[in-house]
């Protein structure tokens, strides 16, 4: 059987205070295999938080999360990195690139915690690249590139193990609109070509009405704006 | 199939290989400051590696002076008798210390207390003095000549000289060609050799040397010696050295002084051990601070590159992989600060025993000690900070900083 590539329960996330920061305040979602979902929600929502909980870097204080069928609850410290070497991709608002190393290696770097040899990984990587339209830089570093540029480098990093869910937390928070909306497609055409699952985390409600389904996240919550779309001013 | 299995989970692992590459990266993104942190650790291994070379080199050259002096060769003076006033060794002094079973050789030089000049008309003084040889003076020091031969039993009762290597020089002769002659107290003696320069004897090179027998009957000296020189079976040199003084002067035992010229040579090279140690001990503090030096830049890479931790868990990296990656990095950091170390010390070594005329001798125990030693240093100092890097939370290291 195939499992959703994410199925999120009850998860509460809450940081320690007086009173206690409820980050998350219960929060259900599955999104299956093969979707594109935008998460959207003011700043301070708790989006990150969710993002970090479903890409395993956090854990929820109550609930469960399970990645293609697998309770997260269930594993060790270190086959949560086994897990996120294998079956997660991310794609951060500032890229996250290493400033001295080509272009190729970067993207091949989402391969090297799988320990997958040198050879396999560039072959894999060209590959990535090609995908969203970088192949011909795969030399360069990215000093060279344009903010575009560089969350494309960050999206064939995201995609190049093939992983069960890519999770994009503000990717085109620090582009402009034009670049932004290149972006977007990108990932759009990725879901469609090589049917990546992509969950978008935004609080640009433009960008997240061009998603063919739409998460709304406030206070730690998940909530159903009315038809109208009043809920969001 | 009834029942609902778990799906395996992908393990996180890293090719040896990609954990030194990883550990390496960091340090071509900041080349200078790379440099400049290696340059502690360098300046520590090198003064460390020129301290052992430099006395080494000198120990080498200490021994094979000592070699070619030989441990088992005694001198026999006058000393000064009980009121101070300087004794003399009794004339048969060097008959009585050969007739000792253990004594291989003697030899016996005195001095004579006239100018040695081109010509007897030649009255310049010059600072070279004549000393009568008897025995094989030659044997017991090694001495060698450049040209002729030394005095020996032929030649003893004739007046004939031999000259010092500085001795030949001040009176411009150069070789024995053409039957060169000096003076000595008025009388005409003929060259049959010249010596080569012994550096361990300087005081030989400014001198000439005629036959002792001829010295006290022609030119009228003292039948006695003003040094003996013994060579002794080595292994009864112990027992034999306190059987001189009574040997010597039966009389007076307490007037003759014996010393052992390879005990200066040897009490030079402990002196040099002593200060080995100190200088290997500042050695040690530069190594420290350099260590310490190397702890500090990795804690400021460690603030530094939060991002890239943050990604790296991301990316499947366990806190095993980020802590390798930062001690590698110290590790390479410091054990390319060692080698370059070495290679300066090395060079300072070179430079100074080639001022000092001697033979480079830098044992290659402390070249691959330098490059050890700075690497354990570099793995230790990255302990602490690959501990933080690791200790990092993944949720937190992504999150842009403000
Ligand atoms: N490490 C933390 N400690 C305490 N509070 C936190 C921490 N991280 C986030 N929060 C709080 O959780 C809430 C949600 O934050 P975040 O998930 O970053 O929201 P968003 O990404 O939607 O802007 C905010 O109120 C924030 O202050
Ligand atoms: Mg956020």
């Amino acid at each position: 059987m195939t499992y959703p590539a994410i199925e999120l329960r009850g998860v509460v996330r809450s940081y320690p205070g007086e009173p206690p920061i409820q980050a998350l305040a219960g929060v259900d979602i599955t999104i299956d295999s093969g979707e594109i979902v935008a998460i959207v929600g003011p700043s301070g929502s708790g989006k990150s938080t969710l993002l970090n909980v479903m890409g395993t870097l956090d854990r929820a204080t109550e609930g469960s999360v399970l990645i293609d069928g697998i309770d997260t609850r269930s594993l060790s410290e270190r086959q949560l990195c086994g897990l996120r070497a294998t079956k997660l991709g991310f794609v951060f608002q500032s890229f996250h690139l290493l400033e001295s190393s080509r272009i190729i290696d970067n993207v091949a770097n989402g391969l090297i915690y799988q320990g997958i040899d040198h050879r396999e990984r560039n072959r894999r990587a060209l590959q990535a690249l090609d995908h969203v339209g970088l192949g011909d830089r795969a030399n360069t570093k990215p000093p060279k590139l344009s903010g575009g540029q560089r969350q494309r480098v960050a999206i064939a990093r995201a995609i190049v193990s093939e992983p069960s869910l890519i999770l994009a937390d503000e990717p085109t928070g620090n582009l402009d609109t034009r670049t932004s909306d290149d972006v977007l497609a990108l990932l759009a055409d990725l879901n469609e070509r090589i049917g990546a699952t992509i969950a978008i985390i935004t609080h640009d409600s433009e960008v997240a009405a061009r998603a063919p389904r739409c998460i709304h996240v406030r206070d730690g919550l998940i909530y159903q704006p009315t038809a109208q779309g009043s809920a969001i001013s | 199939m009834s029942t609902r299995t778990t799906p395996a989970v992908g393990r996180s692992q890293l090719r040896f290989r990609d954990r030194i590459w990883t550990g390496l990266g960091g340090l071509g993104s900041r080349p200078a400051r790379t440099l400049l942190t290696a340059l502690g650790i360098a300046i520590g291994i090198a003064s460390m590696v020129a301290v052992v070379g430099i006395s080494a080199s000198s120990k080498a050259d200490i021994l094979a002076e000592l070699d070619e002096l030989g441990t088992n060769l005694l001198q026999v003076r006058p000393g000064s008798s009980f009121i101070g006033e300087s004794s003399k060794l009794p004339p048969d002094a060097n008959v009585m210390l050969g007739a000792i079973p253990t004594v291989e050789s003697t030899s016996g030089i005195a001095e004579v207390n006239a100018d040695v000049n081109r010509s007897i008309h030649d009255e310049t003084p010059n600072g070279v003095k004549a000393l009568t040889t008897d025995g094989s003076l030659d044997d017991a020091l090694q001495l060698e000549t450049a040209s002729g031969r030394f005095i020996d039993e032929n030649t003893q009762d004739l007046p004939v000289v031999v000259l010092g290597a500085v001795a030949a020089e001040r009176l411009a002769i150069d070789s024995i060609e053409g039957g060169p002659t000096v003076a000595i107290a008025g009388r005409v003696f003929q060259v049959i050799g010249i010596m080569k320069s012994h550096p361990l004897h300087p005081d030989l090179d400014r001198s000439v040397f005629l036959g002792h027998n001829y010295a006290q009957t022609e030119l009228g000296i003292d039948a006695n010696h003003t040094a003996i020189y013994l060579r002794v079976q080595p292994t009864l040199l112990e027992a034999t050295r306190p059987l001189l003084a009574r040997t010597a002067n039966p009389v007076d035992p307490n007037e003759v002084e014996v010393s052992r010229p390879s005990d200066a040579l040897e009490a030079q090279a402990k002196v040099d051990q002593n200060l080995q140690n100190l200088l290997l001990a500042l050695g040690g503090v530069a190594l420290l601070v350099g260590g310490v030096g190397i702890a500090n830049i990795m804690v400021i890479a460690v603030i530094e590159r939060r991002s890239e931790i943050g990604l790296r868990r991301a990316l499947g990296a366990t806190r095993g992989h980020i802590r390798s990656q930062f001690v590698i990095e110290a590790a390479a950091l410091s054990t390319l600060g060692g080698t370059l170390g070495v290679a300066l010390g090395v060079t300072a070594t070179w430079v100074y025993a080639n001022n000092q005329g001697w033979t480079v001798a830098v044992p290659s125990e402390a070249l691959a000690a330098g490059v050890a030693v700075a690497l354990v240093i570099g793995a230790l100092a990255g302990l602490y900070p690959a501990a933080k890097a690791a200790r990092l939370d993944p949720a937190d290291a992504v999150r842009p900083t403000g």
